[in-house]
C-alpha cells in the first residue's frame, strides 16, 4: 500500500528544504501587514535623519559622501531587514502552536529541511525586501557609488545577515514556543544596530557610545557595507561584512541548532 | 511473524508527576476501524501522540505498521498518515499548496505531487476550492483537506484524532462516509472520538480509555449486551426525589444520572415498565420525564467509570 520511494535522500532533502522556504515565503508575502513595516518605518526614519543630518556631511571628520542620505543607505536597509528577521521565529513559534510544527514532525521529512526550509525563506525575503529598498533609495538620487555591483553585493550582505539574526529569533521560538516571547526579543537588534556606527561615523562620537559603537559587531558589518556604498564595490569590503556576519552567525546558528536538537529530545 | 498494523504493550507516558497514559495495552486488527473512545483527558490524545511518533513513551513498547515508533520512527511516519486534532494548517495557503508541500515532504517528486494532489482534491470534493486560501474553507472543508493530507502517500494505517469534532451534522456524516470508504479499500483506522454514536457507527472494535487506562475493549455490540438490563430514567421534582429513589430501588440497582434524575438498571427489562409507573404513582412521586434507553456505550462508559461521557462537557462534575 505504501507508496515507494526510491529517490536519492539528498535530493528529497532538498526539495523538502526547497518547499518549505517557498511556504515561508509565500506565507510572509502574503500578509503584507507582517513586512510593509520593514519599509516604511526605516524609510521614515532615514527621510528625518537625512533632513535632520544633512549639514553634519559637512563635518571635518565626516567621511566623503554624495549626500547623508547615502551615507545611511546601508544602515537603513539593514535595520529593515532586522525588522524582518524575526519573522522566521516569530513564524517557527506559530507553527509550533498551532501544530503544524507536529504535522511535519508526523511526516518522514529531513529533520535538518525544517530549520534549512525556515532559514533560507527567512534570507530569500530578505533579499527581496533589501532590492526593493535599494530601488527605493536609487530613486530618491542615493544611488551606491559602485553601481550594480555594490547594489548586490548590500543585498547579498542583507540576505546572511538575516540568517544571523534570525538564529537568535529561531532558537527563542524552539526554547519557547510561543510567538510573543520570540517577538519581544526584537528591541535588542533594534538597539544593537543604534547603538553602532549605522547612523553615525564612530570617529565622531564619544564618550561610552563611542566605546560601546567601537566593540559593537554591528559596527564591523556596516562599516564595510557602507564603503561599498559610499566608495564603491570592493571584494575586500564584501569579504569583511560576510566574515563578521559569519561570526556572529557561528554563535545564533549555533544557538538555534542546538535549540532545535532540545526540542527533538524534549518530545 | 505476523504483525498487527497496531501493537501496544504497557505503554507509559508521564508528565513530570502526572501520568497520562498509565500502561495501556492495545492491539488494532489489520483492516478494521478501531475506535479510541473516552473523555477529555482521558489520554487519547497522549497514546495517539506516542503511536505517530511525536511523543516518546515514558515506558513500554509500541510497534506500528511492524516497526518500533522509538527505534524506528521515520519507518512508522513513512507508513501512516496522521490527521491530528489540534494540528492546524496555514490559513493563507491553497488548498492544492498545501497537497502538494505534503506530497514532498513524503518524499514524492514533484510531478507525482501535482498529479495526486489533484487526485485527492477530487477525492475529497474540493477541486472547485482547491485553488481558494484554506482560511475562506468552512470547519468541514478543512478537515476533508487534513484528511486528504493524510492520505497523500497511500498509508497503510490511518490515524484520525477526534475527525468530527466541532463540525456540524451534515459535515460529520460527509467525514464518516469517506472513513468508510477508506477502509472499504483495505485502510486500517485507528479513530479516536469522545463521541459514542462516531464509534458505535464506525467502528468494529472500540478500547474505552479512562485515567490513562483502558477499561473496555471490544466490540460495541458485545460490549453493550454485557452491561445488560436497559437504563430507566426518571426526572423528578427535587421535593420527590429521595421518595423516588425509594421506589425505583426496587425494581434494580442505581445508575449514574445527571443532575435531578434517578437511573436504574431495570432487572427484568422493558415489560417491567408498567409496574414502575404504578408505584411512582402509588408512592405519589409527580414524574417529570421517563424514559428507557437499551444499553449504549454510554452504559458501557457509565458501568466502567461510575461517571457518564455524553454530556460530561457541559455538567460541573
Amino acid at each position: 500500500m505504501t507508496a515507494t520511494v526510491d529517490r536519492p535522500r539528498r535530493m528529497v532533502v532538498i526539495e523538502q528544504a526547497a518547499i518549505l522556504a517557498r511556504r515561508s515565503v509565500v506565507n510572509t508575502w502574503r500578509q503584507p501587514a507582517a513586512w510593509t513595516p520593514s519599509i516604511i518605518f526605516p524609510l521614515m526614519m532615514a527621510a528625518i535623519y537625512s533632513a535632520q543630518f544633512e549639514r553634519v556631511t559637512e563635518l571635518p571628520q565626516f567621511p566623503e559622501v554624495d549626500s547623508f542620505l547615502q551615507f545611511i543607505l546601508p544602515a537603513t536597509i539593514l535595520q529593515g531587514i532586522s525588522f524582518n528577521a524575526g519573522e522566521a521565529g516569530s513564524a517557527l513559534a506559530t507553527d509550533i502552536e498551532t501544530g503544524f510544527f507536529d504535522r511535519l514532525m508526523a511526516s518522514p521529512v529531513g529533520r535538518q529541511s525544517v530549520l534549512i526550509g525556515r532559514l533560507a525563506g527567512a534570507a530569500a525575503f530578505s533579499a527581496l525586501l533589501a532590492a526593493v529598498l535599494m530601488v527605493i533609495f536609487v530613486v530618491f538620487g542615493a544611488a551606491p557609488e559602485g553601481g550594480l555591483a555594490s547594489a548586490l553585493a548590500i543585498v547579498v550582505i542583507a540576505a546572511a545577515l538575516s540568517l544571523s539574526i534570525g538564529g537568535i529569533s529561531v532558537a527563542v521560538a524552539l526554547w519557547t514556543g510561543s510567538p510573543e516571547a520570540t517577538q519581544a526579543v526584537f528591541p535588542l537588534t533594534f538597539i544593537a544596530i543604534f547603538v553602532s556606527s549605522a547612523f553615525f561615523p564612530t570617529e565622531l562620537m564619544s564618550g561610552w557610545y563611542k566605546t560601546a559603537a567601537e566593540a559593537n559587531p554591528f559596527t564591523f558589518i556596516i562599516d564595510p557595507t557602507r564603503r561599498l556604498a559610499i566608495d564603491g564595490f570592493s571584494f575586500a569590503d564584501l569579504g569583511q561584512a560576510l566574515f563578521w556576519i559569519a561570526v556572529v552567525g557561528v554563535f545564533t546558528l549555533g544557538l538555534s541548532y542546538r535549540a532545535y536538537l532540545a526540542r527533538l529530545r524534549r518530545s | 511473524m505476523v504483525h498487527h498494523p497496531v501493537e501496544a504493550e504497557g505503554l507509559v507516558r508521564s508528565f513530570g508527576d502526572l501520568t497520562a497514559v498509565a500502561g495501556i495495552d492495545l492491539t488494532v486488527e489489520e483492516g478494521e476501524i478501531f475506535g479510541f473512545l473516552g473523555p477529555n483527558g482521558a489520554g487519547k490524545s497522549t497514546t495517539v501522540r506516542m503511536l505517530v511518533t511525536l511523543l516518546r513513551p515514558t515506558a513500554g513498547v509500541a510497534r506500528v505498521a511492524g516497526f518500533d515508533v522509538v527505534r524506528e520512527p521515520n519507518a512508522v511516519r513513512k507508513s501512516i498518515g496522521v490527521a491530528l486534532q489540534d494540528a492546524a494548517i496555514d490559513p493563507l495557503m491553497t488548498g492544492n499548496e498545501l497537497l502538494r508541500l505534503q506530497a514532498v515532504l513524503h518524499g514524492l517528486g514533484r510531478k507525482e505531487s501535482t498529479r495526486r494532489a489533484g487526485e485527492l482534491l477530487e477525492r475529497v470534493g474540493l477541486t472547485v476550492a482547491g485553488n481558494r486560501k484554506v482560511g475562506e474553507y468552512s470547519g468541514g472543508m478543512r478537515r476533508r483537506l487534513d484528511l486528504a493530507m493524510a492520505l497523500i502517500h497511500r498509508p497503510s494505517v490511518l490515524f484520525l484524532d477526534e475527525p468530527t469534532t466541532g463540525l456540524d451534522p451534515t459535515s460529520r456524516l460527509a467525514v464518516w462516509e469517506e472513513v468508510r470508504a477508506l477502509n472499504d479499500e483495505g485502510t486500517t483506522v485507528f479513530l479516536t472520538t469522545q463521541y459514542l454514536e462516531e464509534a458505535d457507527e464506525l467502528a468494529g472494535r472500540v478500547a474505552i480509555i479512562d485515567g490513562g487506562r483502558i477499561v473496555r475493549e471490544g466490540a460495541p455490540a458485545a460490549l453493550k449486551a454485557a452491561v445488560g438490563d436497559p437504563t430507566l430514567r426518571v426526572e423528578v421534582d427535587e421535593g420527590h426525589f429521595a421518595n423516588a429513589r425509594t421506589v425505583l430501588a426496587g425494581f434494580g440497582e442505581e445508575r449514574p444520572a445527571r443532575a435531578g434524575r434517578v437511573a436504574i438498571g431495570l432487572s427484568g427489562g422493558t415489560a417491567r415498565l408498567a409496574e414502575v409507573v404504578r408505584a411512582l404513582d402509588d408512592a405519589g412521586v409527580a414524574v417529570g420525564h421517563l424514559e428507557i434507553d437499551l444499553p449504549s456505550l454510554d452504559d458501557v462508559f457509565a458501568e466502567a467509570t461510575g461517571r457518564r461521557l455524553e454530556g460530561a462537557g457541559a455538567s460541573a462534575t
